[in-house]
């Protein structure tokens, strides 16, 4: 641990870690604060940009943004009722009626100090448990890897938005596009139908970048232009003391059930917000006053969602799977820098590591003063014309994936993305395992073929080594009750459709 | 047949189409047990099964009358009486249109060009004025892009026709 603290000091004080966590505090506060563009999104933005940075700085701004996004969110969410991120819808029961009633700026000081502690307290945990878990994996062999890479693919799909069904061939769907490209064992080109540029195969960052943002777009292009906050003036206040002392309940309410919910894969920000949001009220001394502007409100989902923020990264560091949109763009950016997460990222780059958790812990420290200072700023950004933030966002996508290759092709690719993207929106698919399946592609295929070599091509490798049986099972436990979930869920609508005699023809 | 058969029947003929490319991969001498066309091989039987279990299960709910199962918020939107999906679509499709322009136009009139004329378009396609304060404001937004990226990152974006235009003046 005391290394720990060292090489965090030194991240801090020799590389520019302190300006890329402010940095990608406010440009996170900015983007979480626009309805409809989500901390993926922001992430996703700044992602080419990352690419000549070093690797300490680029994933200390890329998490920071995670960090400030989540508190970004709630800005829109008090001031006019319209979650700037999905994870800030629970703050908008509470924070718009505050705001309605003369006291938006209590809300947001309240909103902003929750979140801090939430995050500070989140950190904890993860730089707690992130080495432990990881020696985990030091027992994992080739066809372990493959399991735990079949794992996060089936987890996510049976948590993900949708059914089950289209989770996963999102998932396969995924895998399929990250076998584009030359065959990483033999050699032989795979599905690049002569054109040089898909030899290198298809770079996950023009897909996340495709269907995360430029999906968006295309769905904003026919959305209402979203409420303004008018002229009104909004100064932020910061709770008094006495304040502090009624909300620390449910801060350490939210920030246990974020800790919880952001370790589990696919769990996220958005249901800690809402689990918080009712634990908070069932042991308030007031419940009453939830849902009419009640502080301890705010201050739950809050701290919720900004833990998460942090312990989403357990799962990413510790094995690479990440939970959640936004930590597979984290985990994005590590892979771009060649870090692969698991124990040997302790042992290779602990600078990395460690200059995270001190990034993380100035960006959660330092959102307490930017999110006053950005207030301004960031209103004034969320009352801006939807064309212009459009076009400008448009612009940057643009702009910023031809600063990965100089090449005009990846632009091409990630419009096909981008229209993919917005299909899979329409027909009910979850994004998340098709980014899995892309990710975790070669993981999945590389140590698939590795186990088979060793055993002269007799897959019983797979059921024979306890830890790969244990998380194929594992998987196969998700699945099977994911679709009974199902099942048990479609027969209880047909018998409620049958007794009011509602059935469709 | 319902919507998610017909998605189904699409993946399925795409699993088919898929697995017959992949059959198409040369075998290496430097494979294995397993070849480069293994894995592809593999994920499009997958794919294939998936989908025939969406057709089915697509049939059965509708068969019993269950309706579709939500897990969470509904992934595809509404329809709506103001906004039919047609009309989503088609905005979408316009969204689309732009960048492809942009791809076809950069190499041509450069970077600088391409850029105010793509913010310009969209503005004015999500629903801004066109006039002077929307052209100034692509303008001013093109010139903010190519200061960050050309002149403070560096980055050498397609600058089109005008130095080969402007030297053959020259010259």
């Amino acid at each position: 641990m005391t290394d720990g603290f060292g090489y965090a000091w030194q991240a801090l004080t020799t590389t520019p870690a302190v300006f890329a966590a402010m940095g990608g505090v406010v440009w996170g506060i900015l983007g979480g604060a626009l309805p409809g563009i989500s901390p993926s999104i922001t992430m996703a933005l700044l992602l080419p940009f990352t690419y000549s940075m070093e690797p300490i700085t680029a994933i200390v701004l890329l998490a920071s943004t995670y960090v400030g996004a989540e508190y970004g969110g709630s800005i829109p969410a008090i001031l006019i009722r319209t979650p700037g991120t999905n994870s800030a819808a629970a703050t908008a029961i509470d924070g718009y009626e505050m705001h309605k009633r003369g006291r938006g700026g209590e809300a947001l000081g309240i909103s902003l100090t929750s979140g801090v502690m939430g995050g500070l307290i989140g950190l904890v945990f993860l730089a707690g448990l992130t080495e432990p878990l990881a020696k985990v994996a030091l027992v994992f062999t080739p066809p372990a890897y493959f399991a735990l890479g079949i794992l996060g693919i089936s987890v996510i799909a049976s948590l993900s938005e949708g059914s089950l069904i289209k989770g996963l061939m999102a998932g396969v769907f995924g895998l399929m596009v990250a076998t584009v490209g030359t065959d990483p064992l033999s050699g032989v080109s795979r599905f690049t139908y002569g054109s040089p540029e898909l030899l290198g195969g298809i770079p996950f960052i023009l897909v996340m970048v495709g269907v995360f943002a430029v999906s968006e777009l295309l769905v904003q292009a026919s959305e209402p232009e979203w409420a303004k906050t008018g002229s009104v003036q909004t100064r932020m206040k910061l709770p008094s003391f006495k304040m502090h002392k009624k909300l620390l309940k449910p801060n350490l309410i939210g920030s246990g059930i974020g800790i919880f919910e952001g370790c589990m894969p696919g769990a996220g920000g958005t249901i800690a917000s809402f689990m918080s949001y009712n634990e908070a009220r069932r042991w308030s001394k007031h419940p009453e006053e939830f849902g009419k502007g009640s502080p301890e409100a705010i201050a739950a989902p809050e701290a919720a969602n900004n833990a998460v923020a942090s312990t989403a990264l357990v799962p990413t560091l510790s094995f690479g799977i990440p939970g959640s949109n936004s930590t597979a763009v984290l985990l994005g950016g590590l892979l771009i820098h060649g870090l692969q997460p698991g124990p040997l990222l302790f042992e290779k780059h602990p600078d990395v590591i460690y200059g995270l958790f001190g990034g993380l812990f100035v960006a959660n420290a330092s959102m307490f003063i930017i999110g006053m200072l950005v207030l301004t700023p960031t209103i004034w950004l969320v009352n801006r014309p939807k064309p212009y933030l459009m076009a400008a966002i448009y612009a940057l996508i643009f702009s910023g994936v031809y600063t990965i290759d100089h090449s005009l092709f990846d632009l091409t690719l990630v419009l096909i993305a981008g229209a993919a993207g917005y299909l899979m929106r329409q027909l009910g698919f979850p994004f998340l395992p098709l980014v899995l399946g892309l990710v975790l592609g070669y993981l999945i295929e590389a140590n698939y073929r590795r186990s088979l070599l060793l055993t002269g091509g007799d897959h019983i490798v797979f059921l024979r080594d306890p830890v790969s049986l244990g998380l194929l099972l594992t998987a196969l436990v998700f699945v099977i009750g994911s679709a009974w979930r199902d099942i048990r869920s479609a027969r209880r609508k047909g018998a409620a459709d049958k007794a009011d005699g509602s059935a469709p023809a | 047949m319902t919507r998610d058969a017909w998605i189904g029947v699409v993946f399925l003929a795409f699993a088919i189409v898929y697995w017959i490319a992949a059959d198409g991969i040369r075998i290496s001498p430097l494979d294995g047990p397993v070849t480069a066309a293994g894995l592809p091989k593999s994920l499009a039987y997958v794919l294939g099964t998936l989908a025939v279990l969406l057709i089915l299960r697509s049939l059965a709910l509708k068969r019993t009358k269950g309706g579709e199962p939500v897990r969470a918020a509904d992934a595809a939107p509404p329809d709506d009486a103001e906004r039919p999906a047609l009309y989503r679509h088609l905005r979408a499709l316009g969204m689309l249109a732009f960048g492809i322009g942009y791809l076809l136009v950069v190499p041509y009139v450069g970077y600088p060009l391409a850029i105010v004329c793509l913010m310009l378009g969209v503005a004015v396609y999500i629903g801004a004025r066109f006039g002077a304060k929307t052209a100034a404001i692509a303008g001013l937004g093109g010139l903010f892009f190519y200061l960050l990226f050309v002149q403070i990152l560096d980055i050498p974006l397609p600058e089109g026709i005008w130095p080969t235009l402007f030297g053959t003046l020259q010259g």
